[in-house]
């Protein structure tokens, strides 16, 4: 009876946390709903948008990105199978594919530069550009944290609870800013 | 069975990644990096009151200039040093008082100072939690706020003076730090201030509504939460949909001040030489920043409805009238709150249809406020009122919310707002229905709770002084202002001599400078209590109001988890005040409906048939009773 009345609150304060990653991911949606609505805006009052074929190296990124979040879907049912090793492999492969993802975007900023356009433009359309995808590089770095610190408990002696807990808050961030970048990218390809 | 489980309970929190008292308390873990939310909530209500009076000094010396626009005061000289060479305040320090006043009373006093209080030791005690959800985030919420304080304190220290563009920080004046000199490190350190100040507001308003929607105790649903919990609920709701938006517009800002983009800037000359920024539109600004602006307003006043609703319950000795209707109002509000953001471009040469969308959504925001003041008049109305420190506070709140809110209706109106907009109209109505209200509602609030936190009564005599001088004075200063609006007197402008209009409101200004400092002063009647109390006032018991919600069967001594043993389960609402056949004029929200049968209700039992059948038969059984003794 006592153990049960511990064991709820500690759940109910895991599923709080958990909840935690959930509204800031509301929040950081809005946030880039907020860039995107200036671009439209912009767009629409000076009739002309970025007017750029956006560089391979964005192509290439998002399939990087896609495949790390299947890594960490993969990663996620192993650990919940109980196949420890698989799960860690396939945490590897998630943050490999990150950094990988990273390298990609800053290679797309260089092939934008040498093409002329510019982060400091006349064109805010094309600034923005930069904007969106740097911000949703900060995105990357702290989501490569959370996988970090899942990987570490992962190797270290931590309840089962707290490792399930950090996977699960690594995987909601994760899929997010995959799917966050799909978005960007999109709109970016379909508003030239 | 109740000592196993305090004793275990306690065994727990010492096992979990977050109970720390174990750990011996030292002054630094107890005092500065606390987690726990009561001592968070002091620490924010300490910084707001202590930025409150920062503000206040800022508006009084502006209020001088105001006043006696021509004399000189050496002692400012003294205090100011080159910003009021000569004794007279300087047109660009002028600026920068009215910006960092307003910056400082709009997010540092009215939104984290009201905000952060209340929900921070309300949503725990209310809802029966032991603690926040993460009590970790909770303190890095506090200590970014502290940073954001000390970074907008800072920019009085640098070189050019703090940031002068006003509290909207309207580009291009903003974005080109050689318009004038307040837009320099000034402006930079307002932005790198606002961005901690989001990030606290953030990690703050995640945190409250994680916990008020995953952390309620047993039986609480949300229909039995108090309005301060739905208040507080719907306030960090509305932050979290609106201040990124805040943040997507400084970044933008933030580039284009420093690194030459064009986002807000487009075909500028300044003096000679033109600048090569082309493309943007300042219009975009205010768009994103009015997105967030106009809620932020809500965000100011919803708290000290909530608050006003609680007091006003408790002190009237009657339930409040219309829970529901004022639960979607709140709601209604918070929608609406979205959708009018336009209402502040009315003169930015918006389409006119545009502008007749916003006008209607923004005057439909008067229904659900209506709404809330008729039942906050409908609760008092043949009360057994109690006429406390914080019931005075939270009529007066009332009091405010109308008579600013009347004024909202006028400024809604696009054509009326086109003649009126940019004049001390404007300010006349926000100081009215979101400074003086929300400031009130505040300070119902501290009133109200202060036994709760710290375990002493407040003197109730210059709790008395303090709300008569500074509602007397808020009335003084404000209302006047209306009809130098009415009469076109715009706002912002440093000097009332150089036109030969507004030299007759001169005399007006005199009066509201006046009343603006006996208000101020009042204020040392507040502060005296305030922090007196805090040591020497008189013990409180545990229940000092007769209240019913869960914060005050807690303990008067606090202590890390709030209460001793389980969390008491809660089976009723909060506002059981003077129920007929009670045996007191109030029942807390912990005592079960098996222990009132005599003054039980159908309604009380949402329809659940077992009980109805329970309370049928007892109250059967009580008539036969009645009966046999009359025989």
């Amino acid at each position: 009876m006592v153990q049960s009345i511990n064991h709820q609150e500690a759940n109910a304060n895991y599923k709080a946390k958990k909840f935690i990653i959930w509204l800031f991911v509301v929040s950081s949606t809005i946030m880039f709903a907020g860039w995107t609505s200036y671009y439209i805006v912009f767009a629409a009052s000076k009739s002309k948008g970025h007017g750029l074929v956006l560089p391979d190296m964005f192509l290439y990124s998002t399939g990087v990105l896609l495949v790390s979040s299947i890594c960490l879907f993969l990663a996620a049912r192993a650990f919940r199978n109980g196949e420890l090793a698989k799960q860690k492999t396939f945490l590897w492969a998630t943050l490999l594919l990150g950094v990988v993802f990273g390298y990609l975007q800053v290679e797309a900023w260089v092939s934008l530069y040498q093409s002329g356009a510019f982060l400091v433009n006349n064109n805010a359309a094309i600034s923005i550009i930069y904007i969106v995808s740097g911000i949703h590089l900060l995105h990357i770095l702290a989501g490569l944290l959370l996988i970090l610190s899942t990987l570490l408990g992962a190797y270290g002696k931590i309840a089962t609870e707290r490792l399930q807990f950090r996977m699960e808050v690594s995987s909601i961030f994760w899929h997010f800013i995959d799917i966050l970048w799909i978005y960007l990218y999109v709109f970016l390809l379909l508003n030239s | 069975m109740s000592t196993i489980t305090l004793h275990d309970t306690h065994k727990h929190d010492g096992h979990d990644a977050h109970g720390h008292e174990h750990h011996k308390e030292t002054f630094l873990t107890k005092y500065v990096f606390s987690q726990d939310h009561k001592m968070i909530a002091k620490q924010f209500l300490i910084t707001g009151i202590i930025m409150a009076v920062i503000a206040m000094i800022l508006s009084i010396l502006f209020r001088l200039q105001l006043a006696w626009p021509d004399q000189s005061f050496p002692l400012l000289e003294t205090f100011l040093g080159k910003w009021a060479e000569g004794g007279r305040i300087k047109p660009e320090f002028y600026l920068a008082l009215v910006t960092i006043h307003g910056t400082i009373m709009v997010f540092f006093v009215l939104t984290a100072g009201l905000s952060g209080t209340f929900s921070n030791l309300l949503i725990p005690l209310q809802l029966g939690a032991r603690d926040m959800a993460s009590p970790l985030m909770n303190m890095l919420s506090y200590w970014l706020f502290l940073g954001a304080c000390l970074v907008m304190m800072g920019s009085f220290f640098v070189q050019t003076g703090p940031a002068s563009a006003g509290w909207t920080i309207y580009p291009p004046l903003s974005a080109l730090p050689k318009t004038i000199s307040g837009s320099g490190t000034g402006m930079t350190m307002w932005l790198i201030s606002m961005v901690m100040f989001v990030a606290s507001q953030l990690i703050g308003g995640i945190n409250y509504v994680s916990t008020i929607l995953n952390m309620r105790t047993k039986g609480m649903d949300l229909w039995k939460m108090p309005l301060t919990i739905w208040a507080l609920f719907l306030t960090a709701v509305l932050g979290i949909l609106s201040f990124p938006v805040l943040v997507a517009g400084v970044v933008l800002l933030i580039f284009d001040r420093s690194f030459g983009t064009s986002f807000y800037l487009s075909d500028i000359v300044i003096g000679s030489q033109v600048l090569p920024n082309e493309g943007g539109s300042p219009i975009l600004w205010q768009h994103l920043f009015w997105f967030l602006g106009h809620p932020e307003v809500y965000i100011v006043i919803m708290p000290a409805l909530g608050i006003s609703s609680e007091v006003i319950s408790v002190n009237s000795r009657k339930p409040i009238f219309g829970y529901h209707a004022m639960v979607y109002s709140l709601i209604g509000i918070m929608v609406l709150s979205f959708i009018v953001w336009g209402h502040h471009m009315f003169v930015t040469g918006m389409n006119p249809l545009l502008g007749g969308v916003f006008m209607i959504t923004t005057l439909i925001i008067a229904v659900p406020s209506a709404i809330k003041t008729f039942n906050y008049l409908a609760t008092l109305w043949r009360g057994n009122i109690r006429f406390t420190p914080a019931m005075l506070f939270a009529i007066g709140m009332v009091s405010f919310f109308i008579s600013g809110g009347l004024t909202g209706i006028f400024l809604g109106n696009a054509s009326l707002d086109i003649n009126l907009h940019n004049t001390y109209f404007v300010v006349a109505h926000f100081h009215l229905v979101m400074g003086s209200a929300a400031i009130f509602g505040m300070l119902a609030g501290v009133y109200h709770w202060f036994p709760k936190m710290f375990g002493r009564m407040m003197n109730p005599k210059l709790a008395f002084l303090h709300f008569w001088i500074t509602f007397a004075c808020a009335y003084l200063v404000f209302f006047p202002l209306h009809f130098l609006g009415l009469d076109g007197v715009p706002r912002r402008y440093y000097a009332f001599t150089e036109f030969e209009f507004m030299q007759k409101w001169v005399t007006v200004n005199v009066l509201v400078t006046w009343a603006a400092i006996v208000a101020a002063l009042a204020q040392v009647a507040f502060l005296f209590n305030f922090f007196y109390s805090i040591f020497k006032g008189k013990r409180t018991t545990q229940n000092p109001w007769s209240a019913n919600t869960l914060e005050w069967t807690t303990p008067v001594e606090h202590l890390h988890g709030n209460w001793p043993g389980e969390i008491p389960t809660v089976y009723r609402w909060p506002y059981d005040y003077s129920k007929p056949g009670a045996e007191e004029d109030f029942i807390p929200q912990t005592v079960p409906f098996s222990q009132t049968m005599s003054s039980n209700v159908p309604h009380d039992f949402d329809g659940n048939t077992e009980a109805e059948r329970i309370q049928e038969e007892w109250m059967a059984k009580q008539e036969k009773a009645e009966r046999e003794k009359v025989d």
